[in-house]
């Protein structure tokens, strides 16, 4: 199991948190940092997972545990071009 | 014997009513609720006063300047600083940094709300919308947008997807394009008749169109992806250097707009 410990910044974009039903549901509406927000969102094959970014930089005592999520390969759900 | 009144130059009154430093006091009001300083602070000061003095102030209903490096600096609105929703107040979630270049999404799960929705505050055939973009991409991303379950009306600009850049403002899917050799710089896109629409980079008029008006999203524009109200789509990677939402602009004030940002970011030393 990857986690966060183990990638480097550069690598971050790679990569997202994977998140329980549960854990997506307790994190709705929660602040990870001031004036930041979690955003779970779902991938390609439907997984629940958040940024790296919101993981690396939560320091709300009461989410810390998503420092620990495993790390998954973000594969984004392919959307239809927004235009003609 | 009174032979006269010395007057002290301090004694005089600024006429915004003054402000700390003897900045203008729409612009110590957002200096005060975003804690800048220094060169921030200052450029803050000179754009407004530029933009007061061509007369594009009260044209302008939310500014985001993106400045200080952290969300809560980078959330005020400049036009009215207050921390609500009410006042357009960003909120920001997922991902995505800040620094003294701006808000960097994520291009994964990272936006900011306006809290503007164009049904309830904007207004149907005059409204703006603008985005600098410090970040070269070529991708599907949406910078700036709103829009009800992927229908009309849609307000989306869209800057550079494969080569070309997108504009809608209160209308059906019917874009106004243009090729786009980057994506860098100062976009606004411009409604100014139930029939113009303009889109605009840099100084440059870069395409016009006819796109009729149709009615407004009743969904709050989005900084940095879609807003579909079922959620939001199209993250954007662009790094944003301040945006904008307000009334029409004419094409010199779209342009004084332009100069007005520029020297703003050019004091910050991060134009593009």
């Amino acid at each position: 199991m990857i986690t966060l410990k183990d990638i480097k910044q550069a690598q971050w974009d790679l990569y997202v948190g994977l998140l329980t039903i549960e854990q997506k549901d307790s994190l709705l509406i929660q602040w990870y940092a001031p004036d930041c927000y979690f955003n779970p969102i779902q991938d390609l094959n439907d997984n629940w997972v958040i940024s790296v970014e919101e993981m690396a930089n939560c320091v709300n005592e009461e989410f810390i545990w998503v420092k620990d999520l495993p790390l998954i390969i973000y594969e984004p759900k392919p959307t239809p071009p927004p235009f003609n | 014997m009174i032979i006269g009144k010395a007057i002290s130059p301090f004694s005089i009154k600024r006429r915004n009513g003054g402000g700390g430093g003897g900045n203008d006091a729409d612009a110590q009001a957002f200096i005060t609720a975003s804690g800048i300083s220094g060169t921030e602070a200052t450029a803050i000061n000179t754009l407004v006063v530029n933009l007061k003095s061509a007369n594009i102030w009260t044209k302008m209903k939310a500014l985001y300047p993106m400045v200080g490096g952290t969300a809560t600096s980078c959330k005020f609105n400049l036009k009215n600083p207050v921390d609500s929703d009410a006042a357009y107040r960003l909120v920001f979630s997922g991902g995505g940094t800040f620094s003294a270049n701006g808000y960097q999404p994520n291009g994964t799960n990272a936006y900011a709300n306006t809290f503007f929705i164009p049904s309830v505050n904007g207004t149907l055939n005059s409204n703006h919308i603008s985005y600098y973009s410090r970040t070269n991409s070529n991708g599907t991303e949406v910078e700036l947008g709103t829009n009800i379950s992927d229908a009309a009306p849609n307000s989306i600009l869209e800057i550079r997807t494969t080569g070309v850049t997108y504009l809608a403002i209160n209308s059906n899917a019917i874009y106004t394009t243009f090729t786009d050799a980057n994506s860098l710089g100062f976009y606004i896109g411009n409604r100014t008749l139930s029939n113009v629409i303009k889109l605009h980079k840099n100084a440059s008029i870069v395409s016009s169109g006819t796109t009729v008006s149709t009615s407004q999203s009743a969904n709050s524009f989005t900084i940095g992806a879609l807003n579909q109200g079922s959620g939001r789509f199209f993250y954007t990677t662009k790094q944003c250097a301040f945006a904008s939402i307000g009334d029409g602009l004419t094409d010199a004030e779209a342009l004084a707009f332009y100069n007005a940002v520029q020297t703003f970011n050019t004091t910050l030393s991060r134009q593009v």
